[in-house]
């Protein structure tokens, strides 16, 4: 729901007075750097394999048991298209909240905790479907891109008939 | 509206309570149970169906409880016998509340005729035994009200009035007339009573005349605009009653007023005419015209001409009334008897002390389930973690650890106790199926019940309900035979159902039995290979053909008939009874019966699960499908044209499934050390699932994975490990489904 909220303050509504600045968890894959919204994450954990999930696609990773409840992992590197994350405990497990279910999405390190004013979030650029679909916005920090995911999209089309 | 809607589901579920706890007294009183508690029960059950019924304007609904009221109440004081015909005539009105009730929750409207009949019985038993009641009003409790202005003229202080008015009574106790003093306490009004209704049940008792009198009005400072500036004065005259059943009308407002009663003597209705308190003459009054607000409404300056009042003016007018109050509460002549100290009275003596259960939504048990399962778990992993070593170096850890164990069991059964219920609420819906059977099919049928106490998961008996009628159904219609028959066959014209409960091990077992003719394995068979059920030289034991019944389309009734024989029922049967887990057996012997065995999981929290792994994955087959496993080295399999396995067992040809290629992943076991699950799927249809390893058996508490993702085919949940891992279950019908389609497409 966040993520929506985000999207309509990057067409044009960003007159929101004190909330003017929102907060994100920033994240790598590979060399680049990706964020999420903080108030959507619910936990980060150390990767520590999960139960595959036949007939899926390959960004599925599988389920893995959060205190009690069942969690998908989504392998984001495979999502983007750059093939499986060959996971090691080094790799890191971010569950977030969208809608009323609970995800997670596997990266390699959680790197930061980024402030961000409404105004310096840059539209993504026209050009490849995937980059739009999948990123909500782009933000520059340290004179570095971050690209800030669109939770909804990623998650979705998970099934192989889907 | 939707408060109003709350309080509506309220009021059903509670009136779904009673009529089950009615149809048990009935039972008792029909097997000869006549004492006064069974009566008692009966009557508070009815009048509180009643009472919600007339909060919610459901009139055919209050109307007929109350004829019915009436009658029991008759019975109750001896003025009715309680005779066989009477014990009939109440059983059916059940079953007709029953109808108002359910009619009422559909919001379909009933037969205006409805109960008619039942209701002129009720009418004339009354009469018949006694007829100066006849002028006693069944119906009508529409009283008019005639709201009387408030003249708060200074110089008239009414209150001596009122005291006058009471003083003009004379004292000499007799029958008939009565002094109510009812004070509501604020909390009263906010449980939403209404004391308009609590007059209106007093007026069925008798003629009555309701006086409000204004109390203290304090200054507009210490004004509570829902505090209670008001009491109320009832005169009763009314023939043959008691003061239990005044007590009664105030039942339901108990605590949260004071309240006195005092018999005083015949006369008739208080002079009103001189009363220019918030007087209010009761005879026929409408409802629109009244309610509590009027009260304060009537205390504040009514006529716009009168002089306006301040709020401590208005208190030191109506001051005295208080001061009369207290003299007519201390007149010495009246029978005075507080309600706190009343517990020996009629009904307050049944009456449980304080509240001895509560409503949960079972959402929020089902959470405590969860995280008790959760708790479990972790335990177990913790467990797990000593070794021998560490066993030896932390003794108090592992005694602690051991604690841990025996409480969290502890727990777990506690939780699980807690979703269970008595099987009752579904047993007690089957005496009026049976009745009604009867009725139809013109057999003398008896119904027994045996075990309704024993207990069983609130999810499963939701589930229960269906199969059991059903069941029900079938032994009524085939398997009792008409009394002629039964004649006949030297037996006693009454069949009999027996419906009974009981716990074996982990399971529940619920068997309908009955003592009639028993299947007719001959005609079964025919019609089964007629219907191609079965093939024409198949060769099948007693066992199997009884069995037959169960199998989808079959129905040997020659006629179709509105109670069974559609050929649908047996089938759904089957299909509900292993939906929930369980298995359904019949054992039929010919001239003495028919037995049905359903055996039933505990709780559907928990699972009977086979642990399997494929492609080094753990994965749950529900034992309740499995039918058996073997070695493959050890199986018969055989190839069809389009390539696929299939797997020969005894003489039947099975469609094989390989999980591994299923859910493509890759096996790293040898064919020969694979195994093979033969499961068997809805409609007796057969599938063998081959799996890498079977590692045992074990309990699972299922979890879902449409929660937080999506469906996934073939796969009907998750389950969390000892270890902490999550394994899927292997949904059986699911796969077999998948299998038919693919082969088709």
């Amino acid at each position: 729901m966040e993520a929506f909220d985000l999207r309509d303050d990057l067409t044009g509504n960003s007159a929101s007075g004190a909330a003017n600045t929102i907060q994100f968890i920033a994240f790598s894959i590979g060399e680049q750097t990706y964020g999420v919204e903080i108030t959507t994450v619910r936990e980060i954990r150390a990767w520590n394999g999960a139960t595959p999930l036949p007939n899926t696609r390959p960004f599925v990773r599988g389920v893995i048991n959060m205190r009690g409840t069942i969690v998908p992992i989504f392998d984001l590197r495979a999502r983007f298209g750059d093939g499986q994350t060959a996971a090691t405990k080094n790799h890191v497990v971010v569950v977030m909240s969208v809608g009323e279910k609970w995800v997670g999405i596997l990266v390699d390190a959680v790197s930061d905790i980024l402030t961000v004013s409404r105004e310096d979030i840059h539209p993504v650029p026209e050009g490849h479907s995937v980059d739009t679909e999948l990123l909500n916005g782009i933000v520059t920090h340290e004179s570095r891109m971050v690209g800030l995911i669109d939770l909804h999209q990623v998650v979705s089309g998970a099934r192989l008939d889907g | 509206m939707s408060d109003l809607d709350d309080f509506k589901a309220t009021y059903f579920d509670e009136c779904s309570e009673l009529l089950n706890d009615l149809e048990e007294q009935f039972s008792a009183i029909e097997d000869g149970e006549r004492g006064a508690d069974r009566l008692n029960a009966v009557f508070r059950a009815i009048h509180s169906i009643k009472g919600g019924a007339g909060a919610f304007g459901f009139s055919g609904l209050v109307g007929f409880a109350h004829a019915f009221e009436t009658l029991l109440d008759y019975v109750r004081d001896g003025r009715v016998d309680l005779t066989d015909e009477v014990v009939a005539l109440c059983i059916r009105a059940n079953d007709i509340v029953a109808d108002f009730v359910a009619a009422a929750r559909e919001g379909t409207p009933l037969d205006p005729d409805h109960g008619a009949e039942e209701k002129a019985r009720f009418d004339a038993l009354c009469r018949g035994e006694d007829d100066d009641m006849s002028g006693e009003p069944m119906e009508e409790f529409d009283i008019e009200f005639v709201p009387v202005m408030v003249n708060l003229g200074q110089d008239e202080p009414e209150p001596e009035l009122a005291t006058d008015t009471f003083d003009a009574i004379p004292f000499e106790p007799a029958d008939g007339h009565w002094e109510i003093h009812f004070a509501p306490h604020s909390a009263l009004y906010a449980r939403a009573n209404d004391p308009l209704l609590l007059f209106r049940e007093l007026a069925v008792l008798g003629e009555i005349s309701v006086k409000a009198v204004p109390g203290f009005v304090p200054p507009l400072a210490d004004f509570e605009p829902f505090g209670v500036y008001c009491t109320w004065e009832i005169t009763l005259n009314a023939k043959g009653i008691n003061e239990g059943m005044i007590r009664e009308v105030f039942e339901f407002v108990e605590g949260d007023c004071d309240i006195t009663i005092a018999q005083c003597g015949p006369t008739a209705v208080l002079d009103e005419a001189g009363a220019p308190v918030v007087a209010s003459h009761i005879t026929d009054l409408d409802e629109n015209d009244f309610d509590a607000d009027m009260v304060a409404e009537a205390a504040k300056p009514a006529e716009p001409e009168a002089e306006v009042l301040s709020f401590s003016e208005l208190a030191e007018t109506i001051k005295p009334t208080a001061a009369a109050r207290a003299a007519v509460a201390a007149q010495p002549e009246k029978v005075i008897q507080p309600l706190a100290e009343s517990g020996g009275g009629e009904e307050g003596g049944h009456r449980p002390a304080g509240v001895q259960s509560i409503r949960v939504d079972l959402d929020k048990v089902d959470r405590v389930v969860n995280m008790v399962g959760e708790l479990v778990i972790t335990q177990s992993m913790l467990t797990q973690q000593l070794d021998d070593n560490l066993r030896a170096r932390y003794q108090e850890l592992v005694r602690g650890l051991e604690v841990l164990a025996q409480t969290t069991r502890g727990l777990q059964d506690a939780v699980m106790a807690i979703r269970a219920q008595p099987v009752k609420s579904v047993f007690s819906r089957m005496p009026r199926l049976v009745r009604e059977l009867a009725g139809k099919t013109n057999k003398k049928i008896r119904l027994e019940m045996i075990g309704e106490n024993t207990e069983i998961d609130k999810t499963i008996i939701e589930q229960l309900s269906d199969p059991l009628t059903h069941m029900i159904r079938n032994s009524a219609d085939h398997g009792v035979e008409t009394p002629e028959k039964r004649a006949a066959a030297g037996k006693s014209e009454h069949g009999t159902i027996t419906l009974s409960a009981e716990q074996a091990g982990g399971n529940i077992l619920i068997i309908v039995e009955d003592d009639g003719a028993g299947i007719n394995r001959e005609r079964v068979l025919d019609v089964a290979r007629e219907r191609g059920v079965v093939a024409p030289e198949q060769q099948l034991t007693e066992e199997q053909i009884d069995q037959l019944i169960f199998a989808p389309g079959f129905s040997t009734a020659s006629a179709v008939s509105d109670i069974s024989g559609r050929g649908v029922g047996m089938d759904v049967v089957l299909s509900n009874i292993k939906k929930i887990g369980g298995s359904v057996h019949v054992r039929s012997r010919t001239g003495l019966g028919t037995r049905m065995t359903l055996r039933l999981p505990l709780t559907l929290a928990v699972l009977d699960v086979m642990l399997v792994k494929v492609a080094n994955n753990p994965y749950v087959i529900p034992l309740s499908s499995i039918v058996e496993t073997m070695q493959c080295s050890r199986a018969d399999f055989g190839r069809v044209p389009s390539g696929a396995r299939v797997l020969q067992v005894r003489g039947e040809y099975v469609q094989v499934v390989d999980l591994a290629a299923r859910f493509e992943m890759q096996s790293e076991a040898d064919e020969k050390n694979r195994f093979v699950v033969l499961c068997e799927a809805e409609g007796s249809v057969k599938v063998a699932l081959i799996v890498d390893e079977i590692i045992g058996q074990q309990q699972v508490v299922i979890k879902s994975l449409e929660e937080n993702f999506e469906r996934i085919e073939g796969i009907a949940g998750g389950t969390i490990l000892g270890d902490g891992n999550v394994a899927l279950i292997v949904d059986v019908q699911g796969l077999k489904t998948a299998a038919i389609h693919k082969n088709a497409a």
